[in-house]
């Protein structure tokens, strides 16, 4: 499961998988460990461009760029910097573009629910952004352009005495964006400018106290060409959208002795997104998104004997939303949660470690969640290992869900409903002899469940010798009570109102395969590879009773054969990823880097609901990379790079691939080194 | 917009030949065996061009006016005596009965395979238009024969519908809508806008008419 890296070896430490530090070589669940050298390597400026190349995780464009996790949708993967999660999500999507890679020290992905120690959105996984203070050198700057007017800086530096530390962190990106369908004035990525900084300040009040502050802002200008499209009316938009993301947290570290230590943190972040776009009619056209979260914390970490050792947490959430899709954008809608967590690490001799921890949530707006997790990994010799583990994750009901209250005037006057509103909104709507017809879906709409998943994970990692590093991997995720968008009801007119129901339950099943190995001091090799199968079990209950329906040659409608079922769309069946490296001791290093993803459905041609072999897919492709540089004695480095060589585009269905692009980065560095 | 001014021209030449409406079978004898058929790119209201102001398609506004039995279109002159069993504008579909006609037209969606539908169960209730607000052919996406996506403006005919007829005269057909685009291909959301503004609101079908009047096919 290690993955790639110049290589994380088994002596790395893991902070996500247990939510204390732990050694990679003991650890009980998949986790992929993706180290700052080769972000640098691989010319990734964007959380987006590293997390692309990643055996398993697939990108996907529609409201800012999400990752796709063992099958799963971008909402059911939370993201952490530091541990702390962000917010800000459009349709349940959370924009990677927003995170600079500038000073990230590592980035930890754990696959499978993980909510037992994180809660709510770690149902498919978590990705932990670390920025950690260990850089010791002084200044650091970076400047890089390329293809499409794209620039970015990067400005680092660090200073330290016996008890304070500091980092700061400056990043200045700005690109024209690109249009890769032609004719059109509709830019796939529209121009953006976005500035990160992020400071760290460390206090070492004594040996065995810390105080520590980070504090991150990104603010982005994106000037917006819009065309919505929708019941046969497409309008054009033009203006601007500015988004600001603020990050604010604080720790305090205490070790009581060798075996006890806690530490409380206080975090609050505040999403702020504002489009103002004026229509080709000269309509103005403002959405307004407002989210803050503010939660505290504290974990102990006790150390009970050498074989017995538990964390104990306990936390609250405070959040609100304002939005201009509620029903008045200066009311904030208002959610808290209690949690509480414990996880308890086993290890009764030097071959087997188990680990269980359980985790309840409870909260104001909808129904409480219990989240297990049981995990063991069993050292059969030195060069055999195997895992295993099982867990729940949940998705609360997101405010949207909750509360949306949206009417579309500009494309048939639609309506969707949240949930905990629709009630009281269709019933006043009711009096005023607006509604023409209730569904009976209606009359069972009540309190939202979170979306749960069940997750069995099973691996087997094999080091045949110091050079070569063998994983396969099987995992099946089970969920139930998927939150959809429903009709339940029209207005006299016969226009839709939709509210969100829990009705949905579907599988993902997949094996995934890693391998890297190094041929010698200069050359080495790494490999990934992924099959999932995914299905809504609703559907494949249907297909079987033979109630659904697709179409032959001829365009006649013939029953559905399950074989003929693809399952969830925009997930590929097939993705591999291989990646060929070189360094040598001069400092000159370069890398060769192929991405596969197979056809993946996209669209439901006959009409049935179902994704099957009779419907539109894009199809599959092969991107190619490859970045050489050089890091030269006096601080100085110099690297180029071209993305996608063989400039494939699919400007239908891969808006978030832009043609070839090439770059060129500037950077040097200080050499001499700050004392920690 | 410019450019679709060539394109209207080249619809005008449509228009007319719709007239030469495509038959596999041209059987209109009064056999007592059922007479089954396919029609190909009946045109229901040709789009003519874009609304400036709204941006929504313009078109004729015209009905489409079929004769199952005859297995031919009949022109809006010809209506008048009730000599018509279905008529299409968009993916709106009229019956002769209720507000649409006064003869003995009715209808209502089978869902299932056309071959499987073998008899029209006695129970079956047959609707009659009530324009506007409800029609025997129900509309709406998903609501009767069609699926619209209102992203890329694709009308589907959703597979596994049947729309089983009680034609003018009284008499039964099942008719299984194949497609809404000329040439009977279905559009995928890769087609370019002029193929989804000018080849939709063509129907390809196949019907079976049952000219005894029986409930059988």
């Amino acid at each position: 499961m290690v993955k790639d890296t110049l290589f994380a070896s088994g002596d790395s430490v893991v902070v996500t998988a247990t939510r204390s530090e732990r050694k990679l070589s003991n650890i009980t669940v998949p986790v992929t460990i993706i180290n700052a050298k080769t972000i640098q390597q691989n010319g990734s400026l964007r959380l987006t461009d590293i997390l692309k190349e990643q055996t398993g995780l697939t990108l996907t464009s529609g409201f800012g760029a999400g990752v796709q996790l063992q099958g799963l949708n971008p909402d059911y993967t939370i993201i952490l910097i530091n541990g702390e999660p962000l917010v800000g999500r459009t349709a349940g999507v959370l924009d990677l573009n927003r995170i600079a890679l500038g000073n990230i020290k590592k980035i930890e992905i754990v696959k499978g629910p993980s909510s037992s120690l994180y809660g709510s959105e770690a149902m498919a996984g978590v990705i932990n952004i670390i920025t950690d203070a260990s850089n010791v050198i002084p200044l650091q700057t970076s400047l890089r352009y390329g293809t499409y007017n794209t620039l970015d800086a990067n400005v680092n530096n660090t200073m330290a005495t016996k008890t304070l530390f500091y980092q700061g962190f400056y990043n200045y990106y700005n690109t024209d964006g690109y249009s890769i369908r032609p004719n059109s004035n509709n830019r796939v990525t529209t121009p953006i400018n976005r500035l990160t900084t992020s400071q760290q300040f460390k206090y070492n009040l004594s040996d065995n106290t810390s105080l520590v502050f980070n504090t991150r802002l990104t603010d982005e200008n994106i000037k917006s060409n819009i065309t919505v499209s929708n019941g046969g009316v497409s309008i054009n938009s033009n203006g601007k959208e500015h988004n600001t993301d603020i990050n604010l947290a604080g720790t305090l570290n205490h070790r009581f002795s060798t075996n006890l230590k806690t530490s409380f943190r206080s975090y609050l972040t505040n999403y702020i997104s504002s489009q103002d776009l004026i229509t080709l009619s000269g309509a103005p056209y403002n959405d307004i998104l407002n989210h803050l979260f503010q939660r505290v914390e504290n974990q102990t970490d006790w150390t009970l004997s050498k074989k017995l050792s538990g964390i104990f947490g306990a936390g609250a959430v405070w959040e609100g939303v304002k939005s201009s899709r509620y029903d008045s954008e200066k009311v904030r809608k208002n959610n808290s949660i209690q949690y509480g967590f414990t996880q308890w690490e086993w290890n009764p001799n030097s071959k087997l470690i188990v680990i269980g921890g359980v985790r309840f949530d409870q909260n104001a707006q909808y129904a409480s969640a219990w989240s297990p997790k049981l995990s063991m990994l069993y050292k059969i010799n030195q060069k055999n290992k195997i895992k295993l583990s099982i867990g729940q994750g949940f998705k609360a009901p997101d405010f949207r869900q909750l509360y949306l209250n949206f009417t579309n005037v500009a494309a048939g006057n639609y309506s969707v409903f949240g949930s905990a509103e629709a009630q009281k909104v269709v019933d006043q709507l009711n009096n005023l002899g607006q509604i023409g017809a209730l569904y009976s879906n209606f009359y069972a709409l009540k309190s939202l469940q979170p979306e749960s998943s069940t997750g069995i994970h099973l691996s087997w990692d094999w080091e045949p010798n110091q050079k070569t590093f063998i994983s396969v991997q099987a995992f099946r995720n089970d969920i139930k009570n998927l939150i959809q968008v429903e009709q339940v009801g029209a207005y006299v007119s016969g226009a839709q109102i939709f509210s969100y129901l829990n009705i949905g339950r579907a599988f993902t099943n997949g094996i995934e395969l890693e391998t890297k190995y190094q041929l010698n001091h200069q050359w080495s090799m790494s490999g990934g590879y992924q099959f999932i199968v995914t299905g809504d079990k609703d559907q494949i209950a249907k297909i079987k009773e033979g109630t659904v329906y697709t179409r032959d040659a001829n365009g006649y409608s013939t029953k559905l054969a399950l074989t003929n079922y693809v399952g969830l769309p925009n997930i590929s069946k097939h993705k591999a990823q291989i990646k060929i490296n070189y360094v040598n001791t001069h400092g000159l290093f370069a890398n060769f880097r192929m991405v596969y993803r197979s056809k993946w459905a996209v669209n439901n041609n006959n009409g049935n609901d179902v994704y099957d072999n009779g419907d539109s897919f894009a199809a599959g492709y092969v991107s190619l990379h490859t970045s050489v540089g050089k890091d030269y004695n006096n601080g100085i480095s110099l690297q180029m790079g071209c993305d996608n060589i063989t400039n494939y585009i699919d400007p239908i269905n891969l808006s978030n691939l832009p043609g070839r692009t090439l770059y060129f980065t500037l950077k040097y560095q200080l050499n001499k080194k700050v004392k920690k | 917009m410019l450019k679709s001014l060539t394109k209207i021209t080249a619809f005008v030449c449509l228009l007319s030949s719709i007239y030469s409406c495509t038959k596999s079978s041209t059987s209109t004898t009064t056999s007592t065996v059922p007479i089954s058929a396919t029609v190909k790119d009946l045109l229901a209201d040709s789009v003519i061009g874009i609304d400036p102001k709204t941006q929504m398609p313009k078109s004729v506004g015209l009905y489409t006016y079929f004769n199952i039995e005859k297995n031919k279109i009949i022109s809006i002159a010809d209506t008048a005596n009730g000599n018509w069993d279905l008529a299409f504008k968009t993916t709106t579909i009229l019956i002769n009965g209720g507000t649409s006609g006064n003869a003995q037209g009715g209808a209502f969606i089978y869902k299932g395979l056309f071959e499987d539908l073998k008899n029209i169960s006695a129970d079956s209730v047959f609707k009659v238009d009530n324009a506007p607000t409800s029609y025997a052919i129900t509309t709406g996406t998903d609501k009767g024969w069609y699926h619209y996506d209102g992203q890329t403006n694709i009308v589907t005919p959703v597979a596994g519908r049947i729309l089983v007829i009680r034609t003018a005269k009284g008499k039964y057909a099942k008719i299984e809508i194949t497609s809404y685009c000329k040439g009977g291909v279905n559009l995928t959301p890769s087609a370019s806008y002029e193929d989804i503004l000018f080849k939709q609101r063509y129907y390809n079908f196949r019907f079976t008419y049952q000219p005894n009047g029986t409930k059988i096919f």
